[in-house]
């Protein structure tokens, strides 16, 4: 018989180097990272436009997510259904994401497809379609998408919640914006979206792939070099005051569960004490053993999980607590979180920093596995204009925040006071529930997060 | 494309006591994956207990003689390592990726949860796991729009005592009723050795593994024989239609037609044909519903096929003011022609090279490199057949597609629709 009673510990640790990124220009000024990542022979290209709908018009919100979705509708001699064909010949997976602060376009591809690839990507950038009878119809399909997204009852508490914080920035709305919104875009608002935007100056190329430096270029020098530089675009962002703790639901009728979320804004990603409480952030509710999830799934069987972030977009982060509980413990669930959030800034033993420290130190080297994961590293820090230093020295960063320095960050960054909770679900349940427990009558919403009145 | 790519150089022997073992070290980055599949699904239960197979997964988690209730999480996010499971109607699968140096610590977590999960068994531990199941439940079907469609379209497509008629999730009036005894009896009756085959992938040395697996597995002893699954004969049900009304803005249709088990004869066709009706702007159904017509929000479809038996599912979203007969008949009309004309050369090109990528793509993550090297070696019994596999693919012919149509997609089948509620 063999010793089972204690775990098996490892002999040495293992050394991991981040790949070296390198920082390229092509001819015509677009810059160019690249790292090169072996074994397989795939190629990952990022090309990572810098505005997103935060520069929606505020009569016009959608726009920017439109335009994304219609990118790709036919360009050069290809109309939409050709395109596609060329990318599915090569086996090529093309995509287009976009959010509040960016838009993406991606390749994944074959080695051996890289150059006709990104010569589609090109014509995809610098000679869009944008057919009138393409933008209509798919300027449907995103009306009808809204209409869909009101059964969704995580997709209406997201959205709510961040109306609620964002107040009348423009990070309020949603970025597919609404019905009326969406009504009031034209095929040119989309044209003038993408020559404001698409543009080199706006714009980087992430690549990580079985290549050289000097084919990268070559190829991309070979397709992008009559990209016009443009304009740079920007936003002002003024950060809405944080306001004493406060309760809504929208209602959501006949609903198993309700949807919670708890939180307010936050720093920014790039403020000192991101790393204190990224680990601080992981002892609450930052993984499966975390204080919430253990609390609300493990202890109390409220729920299949429970968890708490930090979301950063450029201009502000926001801190939130989300989860879905059956409708009979919403108020029970919410009184848990608050009570985890209060216990956060009162105290934080050593072992869980121990234990979180772990965590973040050892599964640093996971995040470069896959050539799309070892790309949207470098993305983070263009997208929240940090160093290099963030990576390569991530496990040091880590290694010494102090027990103080990251109780000091759940008391500077968890305001209890301040906290905006929500409940999406059936109302005729989370009313008595909240006023009973809380002794205040929650504030009611419609599914856009305006007052019922 | 260099084929050998796809050549996975793995070796797989059996314990003493029955445990099928693959090792597969592969040095070109940090990580190790264990991943351990036992041969029991939602189809090994019965009607009044289903949803067992996936509740005992979840106990799974609660601990074991040596290991504290969600100590498995602990350790593996201490080390800063990954880990899951699942459950299908065929199996289920306990995964754990860990950086490099961590390699022994699945084996021991592992191995004291198949040897001895009964000794950490309490009645709180099961009376909390049940509240979260049922909350998963919620979560993830009762909630969602159109979320417990798939319990009534495939309980119509099997009569009531197959075992793929029911969920995997279980009803939920079974899962509130199950007791510690029946955790006992279900862990003895398959969770064995005998039962069960272990991937490790990674960066290891293969002689130091192997004595690692003796061990921390040699020792547990070989379980009874599982008993096998009661499969009744069934004729396939007449057409039928079926509607539900469910809190949604627009309806959906989902059509289900019997079709065959995974890996015989036409599954490969029918996953080529899935392809080319739906998986993009150009497969034909897209084209003429979502493109051309513009009367469908989405369509897609599947064969899902598993060890028993397997269909083929098409579904589609109408866009307001568009009835379900409409997208049925439009749905009908492009499987007639595909029958009746076949498809191109460059329409199974497309849909092949795709495919082919896909199958690069795939070596990228280790945990799924595992995963596939015991799903092969289940339905295979050759953990190394991504090759194989993709020549299954490669092998299929226009006219294959078009008989596979006719054989199955023109025959009885279950309807069923999920209108708004009014």
């Amino acid at each position: 018989m063999i010793d089972r009673t204690k775990a098996p510990v490892p002999e040495k640790n293992i050394s991991f180097e981040i790949p070296e990124l390198n920082e390229l220009q092509l001819s015509n000024g677009t810059k160019l990272y690249f790292i090169r990542k072996e074994k397989l022979p795939i190629v990952y290209t990022d090309l990572l436009f810098l505005s997103g709908s935060k520069l929606d018009p505020a009569d016009k919100k959608g726009l920017a997510y439109l335009t994304a979705l219609l990118i790709d509708e036919g360009a050069g001699e290809y109309d939409s259904l050709a395109l596609n064909g060329e990318f599915e010949k090569l086996g090529t997976v093309f995509s287009v994401s976009s959010s509040h602060d960016s838009i993406g376009l991606t390749l994944l591809s074959l080695k051996e497809n890289l150059s006709r690839s990104i010569e589609l990507l090109s014509k995809i950038v610098l000679e869009p379609a944008f057919e009138e009878k393409d933008f209509l119809r798919e300027k449907k399909k995103v009306l009808d998408k809204i209409l869909q997204l009101k059964d969704e009852p995580s997709y209406i508490a997201e959205t709510v919640f961040e109306k609620l914080l964002f107040e009348n920035t423009h990070y309020s709305f949603p970025e597919i914006g609404d019905e009326k919104s969406i009504s009031a875009i034209s095929n040119s608002d989309i044209k003038n979206f993408h020559a404001g935007n698409f543009t080199s100056s706006n714009s980087v190329f992430i690549v990580a792939g079985n290549l050289t430096q000097e084919e990268a270029l070559e190829h991309f020098n070979k397709y992008f070099k009559n990209w016009k530089s443009g304009s740079k675009t920007s936003v002002p962002f003024l950060k809405p005051e944080p306001k004493p703790t406060s309760f809504y639901i929208v209602d959501k009728k006949d609903s198993a569960q309700s949807e919670i979320r708890v939180g307010h804004l936050a720093k920014k990603r790039n403020s000192p004490d991101y790393m204190p409480a990224r680990i601080m952030n992981a002892i609450l509710g930052g993984q499966f053993s975390s204080r919430i999830n253990l609390n609300l799934r493990e202890a109390k069987g409220f729920t299949y999980g429970a968890g708490s972030a930090f979301h950063y977009y450029q201009d502000s982060g926001l801190f939130q607590v989300s989860t879905a509980v059956n409708i009979e413990n919403s108020a029970e669930a919410i009184s848990e979180i608050i009570k985890e959030l209060n216990g956060i800034r009162e105290n934080i033993s050593s072992k869980e920093i121990d234990f979180a420290k772990s965590y973040l130190i050892k599964q640093f080297p996971s995040r470069f596995e896959t050539y799309a994961q070892t790309a949207k590293n470098i993305e983070q820090l263009l997208l929240h204009d940090l160093k290099i230093d963030e990576l390569l020295n991530y496990t040091s960063k880590v290694d010494s925040a102090t027990p103080d320095e990251i109780l000091n960050a759940a008391r500077e960054n968890i305001i209890t006071d301040k906290l905006t909770v929500l409940a999406v679900g059936d109302k005729t349940k989370l009313i008595p529930q909240i006023t009973d427990k809380f002794n205040l009558e929650p504030v009611e919403l419609d599914i856009y997060g305006n007052l019922l009145s | 494309m260099k084929k050998e790519l796809l050549k996975i150089d793995c070796e797989k022997y059996f314990l003493e006591n029955g445990l099928q073992v693959i090792l597969y070290p592969d040095h070109s980055f940090p990580l190790v994956s264990a991943n351990i599949w036992y041969r029991v699904g939602s189809a090994n239960e019965t009607p009044g207990k289903t949803g067992f197979a996936h509740l005992f997964e979840h106990m799974m988690f609660q601990g074991s003689k040596n290991v504290p209730k969600e100590g498995h999480f602990r350790y593996i996010q201490e080390a800063g390592g990954n880990l899951n499971g699942s459950t299908s109607i065929d199996r289920t699968n306990y995964f754990e990726t860990v950086p490099a140096n961590y390699f022994e610590l699945p084996l021991w977590l592992e191995s004291d949860r198949m040897g001895f999960m009964a000794e950490g068994l309490t009645q709180e531990k099961l009376d909390n796991q049940k509240d979260v199941v049922m909350n998963e439940r919620r979560q993830s079907y009762e909630n969602q729009p159109y979320g417990t469609a798939w319990e009534k379209l495939f309980s119509n497509l099997y009569p009531s005592n197959h075992p793929y008629s029911w969920p995997t999730i279980g009803w939920m009036e079974d899962i509130a009723k199950f007791e510690l005894e029946d955790v006992k009896k279900f862990f003895a009756s398959y969770y064995s050795p005998s039962n069960a085959s272990l991937v490790v992938a990674g960066n290891f040395e293969t002689a130091k593994m192997k004595s690692l697996v003796q061990k921390y597995f040699g020792e547990i002893p070989k379980g009874n024989h599982v008993r096998d699954i009661f499969v009744p004969e069934f004729q396939i049900p007449a057409t039928k239609k079926i509607v539900f009304e469910d809190s949604v803005q627009l309806p959906r249709i989902y059509l289900g037609f019997h079709t065959t088990k995974a890996f015989s004869r036409d599954d490969a066709s029918l996953d080529l044909l899935s392809d080319i009706l739906t998986s993009s702007k150009n497969a034909r159904l897209q084209k003429a519903l979502i493109f051309e017509k513009q009367i469908a929000q989405e369509i897609f479809s599947f064969q899902y096929s598993g060890r028993l038996d397997g269909s083929f599912i098409i579904v589609s979203t109408a866009k307001p003011g568009i009835s379900l007969e409409k997208i049925k008949e439009e749905v009908q009309k492009e499987i007639l022609d595909l029958t009746q004309n076949g498809i191109s050369t460059e329409e199974l090109e497309r849909a092949k090279n795709s495919l082919k990528s896909a199958y690069i793509f795939s070596l990228q993550k280790l945990d799924h490199i595992a995963d596939h090297l015991n799903h092969y070696n289940y339905f295979l019994n050759e953990p190394d057949s991504f090759t194989l596999d993709l020549s299954r693919y490669e092998a299929v012919t226009n006219d294959q597609i078009a008989e596979a149509a006719r054989k199955y997609l023109t025959a009885e089948h279950i309807e069923l629709n999920i209108i708004p509620k009014k």
